[in-house]
């Protein structure tokens, strides 16, 4: 479930947050009671919201680093690969390579800022981004795979139809879906509705 | 036939009716939806609306942007999260409002809000776009560029935590521009021979996949088996006498902040709203009951969240020039229509523009009448399997890219930018900034090649209406550097404060 909670206390993104006060809950908790909710509802709302803030991503020094080096290294690729752009009519100055020299180059001082940053700063908080899981990636690295075999599929036979409802059977697979429902009806059903949709309303060649 | 007649009257067709309904339904749907954002629906829609008539293909694109807006401030109030970044600050005080048993009643004053918040800002739109699009016919390649670099400008220094990180973002987007043909040259650059890339990058696969593949692959690294509790005792409905009277001077402050906030290029709704509700905490008899379930808080967010909608649409429609993200997209859609947003817009598409303003205006009314149906049974959609909602992103993310070029390698541009992106949004990067770039990248460039040749950096400061422009850019990111500066000091103090205090505690 993905959340963005407004809370970051003291973040810049959220500069305008209102401020809680020590004691604010409990004044909720009264208003709450007097206004009809009940303390077991309340209760369970609060619960919802202290598991929420557990799920939030942490700040990493060396992923900031990482990010800054990774930076540095792209900026260069594209510094050699601006230069290498072939030109028809060589004027000089400012050519079809002028411009993305210059962005790679400002690219590669700010990397270098980033990493500057990275090393004398606290690392930017990630409240808004939530842990990530070891099934999580399982289900991406699978999602990327299945997609790809799928356009190749696609791509080498020219059918639209098998390929995409194999797509979804094997997508509702990977992430825990069983039985009649998820594995057939919902693939099936999907499919037919956007072949209807774009290739007989639309008249999308699939 | 008077343009504006024959532009109100095109909404008579059915095929845009039915296209309004489907886009106000689904922009609801997908507002409510934490994750989805109203820039993912529509550059989802946006590829299965290519093969409709532009005034069909905008109803349902405008529908989504409104519905949107409507439906993201249901989740804000009951469970404390916003559907989209726009409804941010609906939180502050819908939630504490749901919690005191009056959830009831802030839904139906955020509907209110937001829909006299969009209403206002049409008006806006109706009275300025014209003023502001002969003005632009004035603009040469300073003047254009300079208008880039300020709406890039705004949306690096709103849309991340770090500057830096901002900019790299808008500077990788002007990359990815000059993928394909020079603009000046012709000569190819970055295409590595492939015929995908020899034109350019395709806008519509690319942000498709920065905000469509992206959200759905960040969703399976990071899902858990969190359910989310709405508060269920939703009280009365109708606001009383005092409380309508109370209503309008946030309303006012909202809706002011909100359509100059939606003008200046770039600047979106969730900055918008954060900045009315602190300005009417200023403003208002009672501040100290803001963020514990103020109704001017309340108003003041969403009015002046959704007043950016007119503002918005003013600027890209006038200076082609996207006021938000959502309006980046739809620009994007524009162009392969045919159509150039802009000063040329209005004189030679007069009726397209009031077909614009009818949609909007339209769509929120019956947003609004939706609004006020008892939403509470909505929030259960919370509860969709993820696995449904993912595979069905994903087919038509790759269906919707499909049919913009009928080829398939275009689908495959579109999943390598939502791999990129997922690696950006893990890393901090934001979206906004890249997309920004890449659909005006070629303007930039262009522009400003074409000004340094015909009169050299120096013809910044002799066109006063560049210098103005640029001398906003250096304000507006002068200023939230600053402000950041200053937040990250006060932050440090208070830690080092309470630190020392811990430190004197333990002595004792």
């Amino acid at each position: 479930m993905k959340l963005h909670r407004a809370k970051p206390e003291g973040s810049s993104a959220n500069a305008a947050e209102p401020s809680r006060r020590p004691g604010s809950e409990e004044e909720t908790i009264v208003h709450s009671l007097a206004e009809g909710i009940s303390a077991e509802e309340l209760a369970r709302v609060e619960e919802m919201e202290r598991e929420v803030a557990a799920l939030q991503a942490k700040p990493s020094r060396k992923l900031e680093r990482g990010i800054g080096i990774t930076l540095v290294v792209l900026s260069i690729a594209g510094l050699i690969g601006s230069r290498a752009v072939t030109v028809r009519t060589e004027t000089g100055g400012i050519d079809p390579r002028w411009w993305p020299t210059v962005i790679c180059a400002l690219v590669l001082v700010l990397s270098i800022m980033l990493i500057v940053v990275s090393l004398t700063k606290p690392p930017f908080d990630r409240e808004d981004l939530e842990v990530t899981n070891r099934d999580g990636w399982q289900r991406l690295i699978w999602a990327i795979i299945l997609v790809v075999l799928y356009l190749m599929a696609w791509k080498l036979s020219g059918n639209f139809v098998v390929p995409s409802v194999a797509l979804l059977v094997l997508l509702m697979w990977v992430n825990d879906g069983r039985g009649l429902k998820a594995l057939v009806f919902y693939p099936l059903g999907t499919v037919t509705c956007i072949y209807l949709l774009f290739h007989t309303l639309l008249r999308v060649p699939l | 036939m008077n343009p504006v007649v024959e532009g109100l009257n095109a909404l008579l067709d059915p095929t845009v009716m039915l296209g309004m309904a489907l886009g106000i339904g689904l922009g609801m749907l997908v507002g409510m939806f934490p994750g989805i954002t109203a820039t993912m629906a529509v550059a989802l829609a946006s590829g299965f609306t290519l093969t409709l008539s532009p005034v069909a293909g905008l109803a349902v694109l405008l529908s989504i942007y409104t519905g949107a807006n409507f439906g993201d401030r249901i989740p804000a109030i009951l469970v404390n999260t916003p559907g989209t970044p726009a409804a941010i600050s609906t939180t502050f005080d819908g939630y504490p409002l749901a919690k005191q048993g009056k959830a009831g009643l802030a839904l139906v004053i955020s509907g209110f809000a937001a829909a006299i918040g969009i209403l206002l800002s049409m008006v806006v739109f109706s009275l300025a776009a014209v003023p502001i699009a002969s003005f632009a016919l004035q603009f040469g390649p300073y003047e254009f560029f300079a208008l880039v670099v300020l709406g890039l400008t705004v949306m690096i220094s709103i849309s991340s935590k770090s500057l830096i990180k901002g900019v790299v973002a808008g500077l990788f987007g002007l990359f990815l521009a000059t993928v394909g043909r020079d603009p000046m040259t012709a000569d190819p650059r970055f295409t590595f021979g492939l015929d995908v890339l020899s034109d350019k990058l395709d806008f519509i696969a690319v942000v498709i996949g920065v905000f469509g593949i992206a959200e759905v692959l960040d969703q399976m690294l990071s899902h858990n088996k969190l359910r989310l509790k709405p508060v269920a005792s939703l009280g009365r409905w109708w606001p009383n006498k005092q409380e309508y009277k109370e209503m309008g001077k946030p309303l006012l402050i909202g809706s002011v902040i909100g359509t100059v906030v939606g003008i200046v290029p770039a600047a979106g709704a969730d900055i918008a709203g954060l900045i009315g509700w602190d300005r009417a905490k200023g403003l208002s008899k009672h501040p100290e009951e803001f963020g514990k379930g103020s109704f001017e808080g309340l108003v003041a967010a969403d009015s002046a969240s959704t007043s950016t909608l007119g503002g918005a649409l003013t600027t890209t429609m006038a200076l082609g020039i996207p006021g938000d993200s959502v309006n980046a997209v739809m620009l994007g859609s524009m162009l392969i229509w045919g159509l150039q947003p802009g000063p040329q817009l209005f004189s030679d598409h007069p009726d397209l523009v009031a077909s614009i303003a009818g949609i909007m205006v339209i769509s929120t009314i019956v947003a609004l009448g939706l609004n006020l149906f008892r939403v509470r049974g909505l929030v259960k959609i919370l509860d969709l399997p993820r696995n449904y909602l993912w595979a069905s992103i994903l087919i038509l993310c790759v269906i919707g890219t499909y049919a913009t070029t009928n080829d398939i390698d275009t689908v495959v541009v579109m999943l390598s930018a939502g791999v990129v992106g997922v690696l950006m949004k893990r890393t901090g990067f934001p979206a906004g900034p890249v997309v920004l770039g890449l659909l005006l990248g070629p303007l930039a460039e262009s522009n400003l090649r074409r000004a340094l040749v015909i009169d050299g950096a120096a013809g910044f400061l002799t066109n006063p209406i560049a210098a103005i422009l640029l001398g906003f850019a250096v304000f507006a990111f002068g200023g939230t550097l600053v402000g950041r500066i200053r937040a990250g000091r006060k932050e440090s103090a208070s830690k080092a404060a309470a630190l020392a205090e811990a430190k004197a505690t333990e002595a004792r």
